[in-house]
């Protein structure tokens, strides 16, 4: 008999947590839900800015892209397949620095793949710039 | 006994809520989605990038979007110093294959100016 008076004494005087329960797990699967895990792969170019030109004396290796989606290497035009062969073969020191010039008109999906093709070859530094001719 | 009062001692489970709501408290970047969906170009060496980033959108039509909207590209720059909040964060571009590449090359220059680094999110190829 006493035990049970002492039971229910200090039952008395609990705290009832049910709705702090409720709001934490509110606000736990609001967080949840607007953590925005943004996963994304692509390609950095990690090239200097084009400014300094100083500590890089090698000439780099430019690439035209022409409006109709041509990979053009000195005139010749060399398409996306020919970009990492001319890369590789540019310099026997050290990879070279690229510079892309792109034309109006030329699609961003193939300036990608040509500096991705450029970087696989191990290029140093990959630039795009605009053909102002 | 416990068991006749029928309770359940609650306060494991509110101390490893609380611990779960606080890690995603501080967890939690509210990153801005750009808004629309780019078919991005298929690349051979693509690599995780960065995350909690400034994230920018170049669609087909060679629109930049940011957060939703679209944006001028004189507006990238200030866009992109507001979403820093001095915390240098990078800058990934959600490009669209079939986006000009003189735009694309325009807003890369222009994130570059105020970013230490620009990427350009892409497909992994398989």
């Amino acid at each position: 008999m006493k035990k049970n008076l002492v039971n229910h004494k200090s039952e008395q005087t609990e705290i009832n947590v049910s709705p702090l329960i409720d709001m934490v797990f509110i606000l736990l699967i609001f967080f949840i839900v607007a953590t925005s895990f943004v996963n994304e792969i692509g390609i950095s170019s990690a090239y200097k800015d084009s400014n300094s030109k100083s500590d890089n004396p090698k000439p780099p290796l430019f690439f035209n892209l022409s409006g109709s989606g041509q990979v053009i290497n000195n005139g010749t035009t060399i398409g996306l397949e020919g970009v990492a062969a001319k890369v590789r073969n540019f310099s026997t020191h050290e990879p070279p620095s690229v510079i892309i010039q792109v034309s109006k008109g030329a699609k961003a999906g193939l300036a990608t793949q040509v500096m991705d093709q450029a970087l696989l070859a191990g290029a140093k530094a990959v630039k795009l710039s605009v053909d102002s001719k | 006994m416990d068991e006749e009062d029928g309770a359940i001692n609650v306060s494991p489970l509110i101390d490893v809520v609380f611990i779960l709501l606080i890690f995603f408290i501080v967890s939690a970047t509210f990153v801005n989605l750009p808004g629309i969906d780019v078919s991005r170009p298929k690349v051979q060496n693509a690599s995780s990038l960065q995350k909690n980033s400034v994230l920018f959108a170049l669609s087909d039509k060679s629109e930049i979007f940011h957060s939703g909207k679209i944006v001028k590209l004189s507006d990238v720059s200030p866009l992109i110093n507001k979403a820093m909040k001095d915390k240098n964060k990078p800058v990934v571009i959600q490009v669209d294959k079939w986006a000009d590449a003189t735009v694309l090359t325009e807003l890369v220059s222009e994130a570059k100016k105020v970013a230490h680094s620009v990427s350009l999110a892409t497909l992994k190829n398989r």
